[in-house]
């Protein structure tokens, strides 16, 4: 699913070259789940961006779905987060002016899909993230953890090959959090590779494979004592 | 993404920042309003000079004799000239009349009323828009028997007689030394002054009396200093009256000399056009220049939107939005802007300058063409304006506009 070979990440900040990733090498197999931790400054963040396509790798190969997406950019790059890539972010990154439901259909309507086959998969993803109800409801009239849950509901709405979560919890309460992970889980137990960027140990903990950064380096790679929990 | 998606988002965008949305579209209206109002200012004011012109006599024309290269008497253009042409040009010409004019006072009571007295022969009613109100124009028995008879428009009967049935009424107009009694055989209806009553001057009033009558007090026989024509339609009054000098030029063996000079109505009018068309036209480029300000405008306006909605940009980049789809959002959204901007604008100046027609007394002409013009030129500055913060926003690196707050 993700090969990751000798991959490194290099900002030049005036004079002076930041290594983010030094020749990071990963593999992660479809239906995974796997936690991604470290400090601040320790690589995940850049290695978050390129997973998810957002950035480019200065060296190294990337192949996502045996597609090695490490040379694209452009339009090309936005059609695989398009296609392949389903993005859940800290503080939701919905558009405030669409409904609910509207949001959901945004990747289809990128992706070229027509309105009605839209609506009705967009209901059904809302469905499957317990939203039925608030589908109507524009993004300040939810609450934080429904506002996670739509998020999710694009996330998964374009079937992606990854469903990419960056800090899903952090402006959550601890029950919404909690059934925000519940979701990851079912959604991991139905058959999607989920990767998990996150601080917290407790949340890394509910991933299957929690990979430590450090310095742009893996520090640990290792399945977690819970592994069962997912199965 | 289609166009009708993006036209939906820009739709969304417009509609939630109303305010904002309406004084952009403001600086549209207005340069649009304004170059249309400009345009059909320009178009009544030459439908104006043109029914002047038309009152006056489009086709009329004078020929007579040039000042300035110093004409002998045996150069004055003679009776038997006149009988001349209007035999050979009989064809061109719907009317053909020397006219000798003096200025003179009619004496009632302790009043007077100054009066232009010109002798004309029984042609004039077919070059001047005469139309009689009661009796008749002068005729040519009146020229050949020196009749004492006289033709007074309407306000001068009212002025003298206090009413205008005043027919075979006698007048008596001091002219110079002399004075000459008048009988009234025709009253005109009152004629309209070219250019209407400007800066209030108030030209004297005419009498008309047959020309032989006038030659008689003045002391000229036969001999004139100039000829009133007017030419019948679609008869060209230049080259004609080229042929006519030319005959006058040989009876008087003047070849070359310049002797003659021509005005005719359709030149004059060509002229005051050209004028009216330049003037509209650098009117209308100023007024041009307000749009083009309104376009800075809807780019200034598109460039504080795409800052604002920078996150709103980096989320639709995260989800797959292509370099196109970002571009075409806000390129609509600046078109829609300037397009319902110019549509206001046109509907605004056809009401202004439709209140303009018709204060003027002209029928206010909707044009379908002006519309559709004005609508795709203002959509076209919003195409132009809106391109650069249109691909400012595609361009966007979409971590960096994710981290935007």
């Amino acid at each position: 699913m993700i090969k990751i070979q000798d991959l490194s990440k290099i900002y030049k900040i005036g004079e002076i070259e930041v290594h983010a990733l030094k020749k990071v090498n990963l593999h992660i197999e479809v239906g995974e789940f796997t936690s991604i931790m470290g400090p601040s400054g320790s690589g995940k963040s850049t290695l978050m961006n390129i997973l998810g396509c957002l950035d480019r790798p200065t060296n190294g190969y990337y192949y996502l779905d045996d597609i090695r997406v490490d040379q694209m950019k452009g339009d090309a790059l936005a059609a695989i987060r398009n296609q392949k890539i389903g993005f859940v972010f800290q503080s939701f990154n919905l558009l405030s002016r669409s409904s609910a439901l509207k949001n959901v259909e945004l990747p289809m309507l990128y992706a070229g899909v027509k309105p009605k086959e839209r609506r009705e998969r967009a209901i059904e993803a809302m469905g499957k993230v317990g939203l039925s109800d608030r589908m109507h409801h524009k993004p300040n009239e939810l609450s934080g953890g429904q506002k996670q849950r739509v998020a999710i509901a694009r996330a998964l709405v374009n079937n992606p090959a990854i469903l990419l979560a960056d800090e899903p919890t952090g402006n959550l309460d601890t029950k919404s959090g909690t059934e925000i992970m519940d979701i990851f889980q079912k959604l991991n137990v139905e058959g999607t590779t989920v990767i998990l960027v996150t601080h917290e140990p407790e949340i890394a903990a509910i991933a299957r494979r929690v990979i430590h950064f450090r310095d742009g380096e893996i520090e640990d790679d290792h399945e977690t004592s819970k592994a069962e929990v997912g199965l | 993404m289609n166009l009708l998606e993006s036209i939906k988002i820009a739709l969304e965008a417009i509609f939630a920042n109303k305010m904002r949305s309406l004084l952009t579209m403001l600086g549209i209206i207005i340069g649009i309003s304004s170059v249309i109002i400009i345009v059909s200012l320009g178009q009544v004011s030459q439908q104006m000079i043109l029914k002047e012109f038309e009152s006056f006599g489009v086709n009329r024309a004078y020929l007579g004799l040039s000042w300035r290269e110093n004409p002998r008497q045996r150069d004055y253009i003679s009776k038997e000239d006149i009988g001349i042409l209007s035999d050979a040009f009989s064809d061109e010409i719907k009317g053909m009349s020397p006219s000798v004019t003096d200025s003179g006072k009619i004496v009632k009571r302790t009043e007077e009323i100054s009066v232009e007295l010109s002798g004309v022969n029984e042609e004039f009613n077919k070059i001047e828009n005469i139309s009689m109100k009661k009796g008749r124009f002068l005729l040519e028995s009146d020229m050949k028997t020196r009749r004492s008879v006289a033709v007074i428009d309407e306000k001068l009967a009212l002025k003298i007689f206090g009413r205008t049935d005043v027919l075979d009424e006698e007048i008596s107009v001091d002219l110079r030394s002399s004075k000459a009694t008048f009988i009234i055989v025709g009253v005109m209806k009152e004629m309209p002054v070219p250019f209407g009553n400007m800066g209030g001057y108030e030209p004297p009033a005419k009498v008309y009396i047959p020309i032989s009558n006038m030659e008689q007090m003045v002391g000229m026989n036969g001999m004139y200093w100039g000829l009133d024509i007017n030419f019948r339609k679609g008869v060209n009054p230049d080259e004609t009256l080229n042929r006519m000098i030319s005959i006058i030029e040989r009876r008087h063996n003047s070849q070359g000399k310049n002797l003659y000079i021509t005005y005719t109505a359709e030149s004059e009018l060509s002229m005051v056009n050209k004028v009216m068309s330049i003037l509209t036209l650098v009117v209308g480029a100023i007024a041009a220049i307000s749009l083009l300000v309104g376009g800075i405008g809807v780019m200034n306006i598109m460039l504080v939107s795409v800052t604002e909605r920078t996150k709103e940009i980096g989320i639709r980049k995260a989800i797959g939005a292509k370099y196109k789809d970002v571009m075409m959002q806000f390129l609509v959204e600046a078109i829609i802007i300037s397009a319902i901007g110019g549509i206001i604008g046109v509907m605004f100046g056809i009401l202004i300058s439709s209140i303009i027609a018709i204060a003027f007394g002209f029928t206010p002409a909707v044009s379908l063409l002006s519309i559709l013009v004005a609508t795709l030129f203002s959509a076209s500055v919003g195409i132009f304006f809106g391109y650069y913060p249109a691909r400012k926003a595609s361009k966007m690196d979409p971590i960096n506009a994710l981290r935007y707050e």
